[in-house]
């Protein structure tokens, strides 16, 4: 430990890690920055339409967009993947685009250098770096046979040993930590500072994880030599062969369609119906809910146009959003079932586990995109309502020719996403957690073991 | 009263190659045995199977009567080792080195005053504790090896050639401390290949060929000639 051999490594990572923060933090707040303004822009577009009939207005739409979650720059996980705009307009919700991103390996993420990226798996390599020798280099050098000599519990000697190796991780991560919180205390946000502390142990454990599987190959390899190899070879396979199989074997298990099956299915249901229900038939019942609904049952005779047009609208909507409702449900299903083999494959490869649970916390991960989605349609939902209801209202006799003005566009309050809390987070991720918990709680009792019983000459 | 040190048709045999063949030996207080014998012979095997190092095919290695193979901690509160080579931490002076493996050892309560008064009987200058063991020659680094075992309190001493390699100097006062220890009451287990060293400061000498101890007697009555030529006897065919 006090020999600079691994001073230059660790001060090379620490820097990484710093520029990844600093650059991470600087494009995360100028695509904040972007993003709200093109909010605003969108908004301001919406106000100052001018005056038209309202379900035209709805059929115009609005732009939403996703804003950039606080951590997003500590880990920008799924983030570059996916779209962070929406249009939103009567008749269509827009549909998720083929998810890719999902296959993406390790490799790929070195493209972005983030401090995600840094942390998850540079870091890892370091702690490598720093440890493989931690037994087999005293059994070779000859100082572990006085160590055994003397008696002392091999559990201490393990404590020592990690003790060191946490003290040297500690000097490396402690500016970038304090870096983290600095920069966050300059954009506050509320549960941005739950997540930060709930990302603290949760890597701290992946951390733990690297340190007692290192020091497992340190006492049972038969030199430090085969122990770097082991290592290695661990973090290939953790790190690379097993996030790249697991998401080859979600696709194939859970296969999703592609956007353009998709976008036909949604397309002839709502052009025919869903299956066993016709079209007309099930939007003729929903128009009678609605008339019942607004107490005009059996009085259609006695309406005006205007509303009956209205009603109609609202129950072909109320119509395409069961479609949706269907097909869109069932491919959220499916993308949520691709996920959960993605965390059962953690039991293989803690890399796995750390990867989605940071991004989750980080806000960046395909559940927060889709709680973002969900949230945008129903926003769509009630805007859509909104403008057939004052049609429905209001029209009277002019019928199509009826405008609603600029009072009714600011009626409607702007969307912004409700980020979801650290609960939801963990809930979401529970699969993950667990593994690492076990990993962390295995990884130790092997370390012991392995202390216990290694070959002291 | 118990042996210090006792090996009870002792074993230890790797695949086909038996190194050690039931060896039964008992070493008293305040007794130094050395163990001669040819490269091969079983000496390592025979000191690794009371340090616990390795763990016997049959047959027990006991320490004050406690089996090293079931009380592996235990049995190391009462012994000490000093191997042909000590290798200590080449950052650390010889004074932090001796309270760090002292303190492993569980002997907190010695002060750092105690432990230099230590090595200065372990003929170790003040000025010497005091410097980086990496700038130590391999005598100092066997002095700190016996102020180690002093310190700890060690009933029985098991070495390993420990001073081969030595200049003559050196070796003879290695071997004034082994004779301290020795009036102290510590159990002595020397393997070594110098049959003037065994005659000097040996109460037994045992020659062991190919795993098993064919010769064990008392130096009292033998001359350095007698050892010598006793040894060659074995050694031939
Ligand atoms: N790990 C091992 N695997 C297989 N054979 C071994 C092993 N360790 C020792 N041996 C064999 O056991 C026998 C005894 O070896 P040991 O080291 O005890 O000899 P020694 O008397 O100490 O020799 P030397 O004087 O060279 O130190 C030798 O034949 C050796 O090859
Ligand atoms: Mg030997």
């Amino acid at each position: 430990m006090r020999d600079g051999r691994f001073r230059l490594a660790g001060t090379l990572v620490l820097l990484l890690l710093l520029a990844a923060l600093v650059f991470g933090w600087r494009q995360a707040a100028a695509v904040q920055q972007e993003r709200t303004a093109a909010q605003a822009i969108a908004r301001a577009a919406w106000t100052s339409q001018g005056d038209k009939n309202p379900h035209i207005a709805a059929h115009y739409g609005m732009y939403v967009f996703k804003p950039s979650g606080t951590l997003a720059f500590l880990d920008p996980g799924a983030d570059p993947y996916l779209g962070v705009t929406l249009k939103l307009q009567a008749h269509e919700q827009e549909l998720p685009q083929d998810s890719a991103a999902q296959d993406a390996t390790a490799i790929d993420r070195f493209g972005q250098l983030s401090a995600a990226a840094v942390l998850q798996l540079l870091v890892p390599l370091l702690i490598i770096a720093l440890g493989f020798a931690m037994w087999s280099g005293e059994r070779e050098r000859g100082t572990l046979r006085l160590l055994a000599a003397t008696g002392v519990k091999p559990p201490r000697l393990l404590a020592g040993k990690v003790l060191g190796l946490t003290v040297a991780l500690a000097l490396l991560l402690l500016p970038a930590v304090a870096l983290a919180a600095v920069t966050l205390v300059a954009g506050v946000e509320s549960g941005a500072g739950l997540r930060l502390a709930a990302l603290v142990p949760v890597y701290t454990a992946y951390f733990g994880v690297v340190v007692a599987v290192t020091l497992v190959a340190s006492a049972l390899a038969p030199s430090s030599r085969a122990a770097l190899v082991a290592l290695v070879g661990f973090w290939c396979a953790t790190a690379l062969i097993v996030p790249r199989a697991a998401s080859d074997l979600a696709a194939r298990v859970v296969p999703l369609p592609t956007t353009a099956q998709l976008t036909e299915t949604v397309h002839e249901a709502i052009a025919k119906g869903l299956p066993g229900q016709p079209r007309e038939d099930r939007i003729e019942t929903l128009s009678k809910a609605l008339l019942k609904r607004h107490g005009f049952e059996g009085a259609e005779t006695m309406m005006d146009d205007a509303l009956l047009q209205g009603i109609e609208l609202q129950a072909e909507a109320d119509f395409e959003n069961e479609v949706f409702d269907h097909h869109l449900g069932a491919l959220m299903a499916r993308m949520d079932r691709q996920e959960q083999v993605a965390q059962w494959a953690a039991a293989l490869s803690p890399f796995l586990a750390i990867r989605s649970l940071s991004m989750a916390l980080a806000g960046t991960d395909f559940a927060h995109h889709r709680a973002f989605q969900h949230q945008a349609e129903a926003f769509r939902r009630g805007l859509v309502q909104a403008m057939n209801d004052d049609f429905a209202k209001n029209a009277g006799a002019a019928g199509w020719d009826y405008k609603a003005n600029r009072k009714l566009w600011q009626q409607a309050k702007p969307f912004s996403f409700q980020v979801p809390g650290v609960a939801w987070v963990l809930a979401e991720q529970r699969v993950a957690a667990g593994m690492l918990a076990l990993w962390l709680l295995a990884a130790t009792a092997a370390a012991v073991w392995a202390a216990r019983r290694m070959r002291v000459t | 009263m118990a042996a210090v040190l006792e090996a009870i048709a002792l074993r230890k045999a790797y695949g086909d190659v038996v190194a050690l063949h039931g060896l039964d030996l008992r070493i008293e207080a305040g007794e130094v045995f050395c163990l001669l014998g040819a490269n091969g012979a079983g000496k390592t095997t025979t000191i690794q199977l009371f340090l616990g190092f390795i763990a016997p095919t049959s047959g027990s290695a006991r320490i004050l009567d406690l089996d090293v193979a079931t009380h592996a901690l235990e049995t190391k509160r009462h012994i000490a080792y000093i191997p042909e080579n000590v290798m200590l931490y080449p950052n650390l002076t010889g004074l932090e080195n001796l309270e760090f493996f002292t303190t492993l050892a569980g002997r907190k309560d010695l002060g750092a005053k105690a432990l230099a008064d230590t090595l200065l009987r372990a003929g170790l200058s003040v000025e010497a504790a005091g410097r980086r063991v990496g700038t130590y020659s391999k005598g100092m680094r066997q002095k700190v090896g016996i102020a180690m075992a002093m310190a700890k309190g060690a009933r029985a001493l098991l070495l390993d050639e420990p001073t081969s390699g030595l200049d003559p100097k050196g070796s003879n006062e290695f071997s004034r401390l082994l004779e301290t220890m020795s009036a102290d009451g510590v159990g002595i287990l020397m393997a070594t290949h110098d049959i003037f060293r065994s005659k000097e400061i040996g109460t037994r000498v045992g020659i062991m060929k190919h795993g098993v101890l064919v010769a064990c007697m008392a130096t009292r009555d033998l001359s350095h000639a007698d050892l010598e030529r006793i040894y060659l006897e074995h050694m031939h065919d």
